[in-house]
């Protein structure tokens, strides 16, 4: 299928950016200008709002600050100009999953979105280093409880398994080395009995006598490696580059990179590991705007949820109405299922989430509608080529609430 | 138990739909988890029976992250648990014969194994274990070692028996679809609680049903090729045929208290009202989202506690089904992909092989089964040696509680164990 102009130019802004963006789209002549304005980090980056550490565990978990995050994040996802940066902000947050719900203390997951945004489009090397040694992450991957004498590898495993390596390219040996290398990092929790005055309330503390600092072979590297040291073994493997890459790949074009592809862009990447860079290489490549890449993907919740706020929202209810409807969907930022990420692909086409998708109609503001007919609301939602039965279908059903729950939730808007 | 209303809204939507687009829709629909058989090389479908003989239906429930199945099923008497397990021991056991005990946590379940309902298979694994979650998790779920890119198990089975028939034959409970039902043509429904396919509609929505029967309509549009959009038109016609008789099915929603919303009881609730409704006839149910059983830190309570949520869920699950007369047509199964290390870390066990897995359910034929695992010999990561595969887990309740042949689901043959009392 051949699509219009209009449709590869939203196309362009669903994969760069985080939602449907139709009122960029009309300003632009075509994928090529799309392309441009997703990747152009001119504009200065919002400044995100102050949280106060909380004095103890038991205060930091609160909805407060759970709050001034997703009202923050969200309204990036929606309204920045740093297109690019939004979607790299939340790949990375899917790369890296991790969850509140073993985290616990929302002040800890601000504090690794703000690393993560602060290398979203920077050096992957940097991000990594990060996150090796990220409290959220010394907490959801066990980091903190990883000891010399009782090592434990949970954090270990999945830097190499999920993070980096990919399967297939490390032993059950090196999961333990890795481990060991890792150990010895704990998270300053104020208010107890063992907390630092020296460190940051609820920053990562480096304790030597809980490493284990013996020599350890990690995929062929031989050493007294701690865990900067085993990041840099991790980095310096070229499985890093292309899995990192690949994922990367498919996640922009919606198809899996082929092998010569996987290889070639593994080694752009492991160059400097720019991340931008590496979207530069993948969006270079004709597949990117291709004919079948358009609609290849599942419309994540997150990603209709956010194309009907940027195209219907405004109402006051509009921020818990969103996050009611990605709870009903599973897709609620800071709560990835497991350590994979979140769903993606066919795998959202099930019936409850397919079924709650109307939850997500409550986001939009039906007095903004006036008598808009179905092309129109389409329109809105960066959605172009439209089958006639389907918009035909829409004209002739109820009132324009009706057809503005149905329009985003018509299968032209579940594909991206 | 069946309201006037849902009768109306099923009237409604079938007007509404035309009832042959949802059922050739459900015929070409399903999640392909892990992607598709090459036609050529897929099996021929395996013979079964659906519905399963005398309605019977399979309840499997998956711990996930990992079960301690040292810990649910104690080796008290063995000098080797103690000393691996250190201060992670159970030290009081419910004795089940002198030799094993079930973890203090679980009391209603013991009573259970006293009246002859529980059956313990112990030293449940597979060859070459490998200790991913991920990994792991497809081989339990394809019921293939080291499988990538095949079907579920129970979703071959379903293949054979229902193919695209019935929609609500075999029914996930969980936060999404349950790999171990892909099937290549076959379709299962997944519902998260017992409100099951009802969307919550804005405020400004009039009528739910009519948004959901022109929803239909607008996925009823011819598609010219295997496109995504294909398949996503397939999903919704699907979804809105499957709505209304789980509405129906599931009867009016009952109030169920926030903290225990998704937790374990509430999904056996669900599936006891599946279980009796006249409306639906489900032959497997796969409750799955239950439990972070990961317990590298923090095992003892954390273990305990879930343990604990197993035991009272259960109870409650039974006691609904036998006031509801079918105790005798359900059998429950656990699943996990793998045990936990032999050896305590220090405050909890890192991933392992082998696990205890409990069948329980009047028709079992209770006692210990499998062989306890050598902890005296354990692979050179610590793990102990599996005694039963897995699969002949799967061939035992395939063939002796569903009547398939399992074999052709199984992709060859594997001993059955005497789990189930015979006829």
């Amino acid at each position: 299928m051949a699509y219009s102009t209009r449709e590869r130019t939203s196309h362009v802004l669903r994969r760069l950016g985080m939602g449907a963006s139709a009122g960029l789209a009309a300003s632009l002549a075509g994928p090529d200008d799309a392309i441009a304005a997703a990747l152009d980090l001119t504009a200065p980056p919002a400044e995100p709002p102050d949280m106060e550490p909380p004095p103890d565990r038991e205060s930091a978990r609160n909805d407060r600050d759970v709050e001034t995050a997703f009202r923050f994040w969200l309204g990036q996802m929606a309204g920045s100009p740093r297109l690019v940066e939004e979607r790299l902000v939340w790949f990375w947050h899917d790369h890296f999953a991790t969850s509140l719900r073993k985290v616990r203390a929302p002040y800890l997951m601000w504090q690794q979105h703000l690393t993560i945004r602060r290398h979203a489009t920077g050096s992957f090397a940097e991000l990594l280093h990060a996150i090796a040694v990220d409290p959220a992450m010394l907490l959801y991957l066990d980091g903190a409880a990883n000891r010399r004498g009782a090592v434990n590898e949970n954090f270990g495993r999945e830097v190499m398994e999920l993070f980096t390596l990919g399967r297939g390219s490390y032993s059950e040996d090196d999961v333990v080395a890795a481990a060991r290398a890792f150990s010895g990092w704990v998270v300053n929790v104020p208010g107890r009995p063992r907390s630092l005055d020296r460190a940051d309330p609820w920053a990562a503390v480096f304790v030597p006598f809980r490493h284990d600092g013996g020599s350890k072979n990690l995929l062929g590297v031989t050493g007294r490696l701690d865990a900067a040291g085993a990041v840099d073994v991790l980095l310096g493997h070229p499985a890093t580059g292309e899995h990192v890459a690949a994922k990367l790949y498919r996640c922009l074009v919606g198809l899996p990179a082929d092998e010569p592809t996987r290889k070639s862009l593994g080694a752009v990447f492991r160059r400097d590991y720019s991340t931008l860079a590496l979207v530069e290489a993948i969006v270079a490549d004709p597949a990117f705007t291709s004919d079948a890449a358009v609609r290849a993907r599942v419309r994540t919740p997150l990603e209709r949820a956010i194309g009907i706020a940027q195209g219907f929202a405004g109402h006051d209810g509009a921020g818990r109405a969103l996050v009611r409807g990605l709870r009903a969907a599973g897709y609620v930022p800071w709560l990835p299922p497991n350590v994979a990420g979140f769903p993606e692909g066919e795998r959202l086409l099930d019936p409850h989430r397919l079924i709650h998708g109307f939850d997500l109609a409550a986001l939009a503001d039906p007095r903004r509608l006036g008598g808009a007919g179905g092309a129109e609301l389409f329109a809105r939602l960066g959605v172009f080529d439209v089958d006639p039965a389907t918009l035909d279908r829409l004209d002739r059903t109820g009132g324009p609430a009706v057809r503005l729950a149905l329009a985003v939730n018509a299968p032209e808007y579940l594909v991206a | 138990m069946t309201a006037p209303c849902p009768l109306v809204t099923r009237r409604r939507f079938v007007q509404g739909l035309g009832a042959t687009v949802a059922v050739v829709a459900a015929g070409r629909y399903g999640i392909s988890v892990w992607g598709r058989h090459p036609a050529a090389a897929a099996p021929a479908p395996p013979p079964g029976t659906w519905p399963a003989p005398n309605g019977r239906t399979l309840v499997v429930i998956e711990m996930g992250g990992g079960n301690d199945g040292l810990n649910m099923v104690v080796p008290h008497q063995s000098a080797a648990y103690h000393d691996l397990r250190g201060s992670l021991a159970v030290t009081d056991p419910i004795d089940l014969d002198g030799e094993a005990g079930l973890h203090p946590a679980l009391p209603s379940l013991a009573a259970r194994y006293r009246d002859g309902e529980v059956a313990v298979v112990e030293g449940v694994g597979y060859p070459e274990p490998d200790l991913s979650h991920f990994a792991s998790l497809s081989t339990w779920w394809s019921g293939d070692p080291g499988a990538v890119g095949k079907t579920g198990w129970l979703g071959r089975w379903l293949d054979g028996a229902v193919g695209g028939g019935d929609p609500l034959a075999a029914i996930a409970i969980g936060p999404g679809p349950a790999p171990a039902l892909a099937g290549d043509t076959a379709f299962a429904v997944t519902v998260q609680d017992a409100t099951g396919l009802a969307p919550d509609v804005p405020p400004w929505v009039d009528d739910p049903a009519e948004l959901v029967a022109a929803w239909a309509g607008m996925a009823a549009a011819p598609v010219d090729s295997p496109s995504l959009l294909g398949r996503v038109r397939d999903a919704v016609a699907a979804t809105a045929a499957a709505r209304d008789r789980l509405a129906g099915a599931l009867g009016p929603a009952r109030d169920v208290s926030p903290g225990r919303r998704g937790g374990l009881a509430a999904s056996l609730d669900v599936a006891a009202r599946l279980v009796l409704s006249p409306e639906v006839s489900p032959a497997v149910l796969y409750v799955h989202g239950f439990g972070d059983f990961d317990t590298h830190q923090g095992q003892a309570g954390r273990h305990a506690a879930l343990l604990g949520e197993l035991d009272e869920a259960l109870a409650s699950f039974f006691d609904a089904v036998a006031t509801g007369g079918a105790a005798d047509r359900v059998l429950v199964m656990t699943a996990s992909e793998f045990g936990r290390r032999a050896a305590s870390n220090g405050s909890g066990t890192d991933h392992g092989t082998a696990a205890a897995h409990l069948l329980v359910g009047a028709a079992v034929a209770g006692g210990r089964h499998g062989d306890p695992l050598n902890l005296r010999k354990l692979d050179r990561r610590g793990n102990p040696v599996h005694t039963v595969d897995f699969r002949s887990l799967y061939a035992t309740v395939l063939d002796g509680w569903l009547g398939a042949d399992a074999a052709a689901v199984l992709g060859g043959a594997h001993e059955t164990l005497p789990l189930l009392q015979s006829g």
